[in-house]
């Protein structure tokens, strides 16, 4: 790493330079996933705010009553280690957003942004095994 | 003189209005509500500036005559419009438009700060997004390294129709290391 603070192997990845980026749609304060930017933009009371692919670890969807509850869940430190290899970080000992959940009467809504995350952490997954296929 | 923007919103509502600015205060006025939102010159603290979800927001500190303090926001401003508060803040009021940089860096790890009523969370000492504690209606700890905070439900109050509403977010949980002590690989950077 350049700065030397980077923990060791993490690799630097970034959804936005600026603020100009950011797609139109996140206007409308609804989860929006910009699969150009590999990133899942999140309305956080009013703010826009955006999730590379990176930092999410999987989506899940639950039926409650008339509303749906889209959970989204982040890598972080310290979670049980399914793979043998564990998923470096930048700062394991900053504060993480480990998951967050929104509530929708529109149940079919968020069942294509769950899809639409699910594919999208598919993607990434894949590149990421070809990058490693190709260094051997 | 008054200078006028259109198409402002108050807060989180989905009513558009206008935002208005003369040397006496400000004011917002719901298009549909008729509902207004008044601050006297008088009464202005500090302004700032910062890109939100719905375009760029004004945030404007109040202190009243009791000496009592509020935050007003107003979405909806265009990237364009920041000079022209700028100068209208500091013609009428003497104040300045102070900006709030913010991380678009798609992190989900960064340092938590309390701000007033609002938990900050900060990416590279950037603003990544707002808590505000007092939507909290219940926290809890799993462990001693996880923290939950509930949130009441905005939608119940709300006269629109549910679907034509944004996504409401009810519940976040972080990750919190707290004071491991930090494993040091190779040593070299004492």
């Amino acid at each position: 790493g350049s700065g030397g603070k980077e923990g060791k192997g993490w690799k630097k990845f970034q959804s936005y330079k600026g603020e100009g980026a950011l797609p139109s749609e996140v206007e409308r304060l609804r989860i929006y996933v910009d699969r150009k930017a590999q990133t899942v933009i999140l309305p956080m009371h009013g703010s826009a705010v955006p999730f590379h692919i990176n930092t999410i670890k999987n989506a899940s969807k639950n039926d409650e009553g008339e509303f749906t509850i889209l959970r989204i869940n982040f890598q972080t430190p310290g979670q049980l280690a399914g793979k043998k290899e564990d998923t470096p970080f930048e700062d394991p000992d900053a504060t993480f957003i480990r998951s967050v959940s929104y509530r929708s009467p529109d149940g079919h809504r968020f069942d294509n942004i769950c899809k639409q995350i699910t594919d999208l952490k598919k993607e990434a997954n894949k590149r990421e095994q070809q990058k490693k296929e190709m260094a051997d | 003189m008054t200078t006028q923007f259109d198409r402002i919103f108050h807060g989180l509502s989905p009513e558009v209005g206008k935002f208005r600015v003369a040397a006496s205060g400000m004011a917002w006025k719901g298009a549909d509500s008729e509902g207004v939102i008044a601050i006297p010159a008088s009464h202005i603290d500090w302004a700032q500036w910062m890109r939100v979800a719905r375009g760029f927001q004004l945030r404007i500190g109040m202190r009243d005559d009791k000496r009592e303090h509020r935050t007003e926001k107003f979405d909806g401003f265009a990237r364009e419009d920041q000079d022209k508060i700028s100068s209208l803040l500091k013609t009428h009021f003497g104040k300045s438009l102070e900006t709030k940089e913010v991380s678009f860096k798609g992190w989900n790890w960064g340092t938590t700060d309390f701000q007033g009523n609002n938990l900050a969370f900060l990416v590279s000492d950037r603003t990544a997004f707002e808590l505000p504690l007092t939507q909290v209606n219940n926290s809890n700890m799993a462990s001693r390294t996880e923290v939950t905070l509930e949130f009441s439900s905005v939608s119940s109050s709300a006269k629109t129709p549910a679907k034509s509403m944004g996504d409401e977010m009810v519940e976040i949980r972080f990750h919190v290391p707290g004071v491991h002590t930090k494993l040091k690989g190779s040593g070299s950077d004492d």
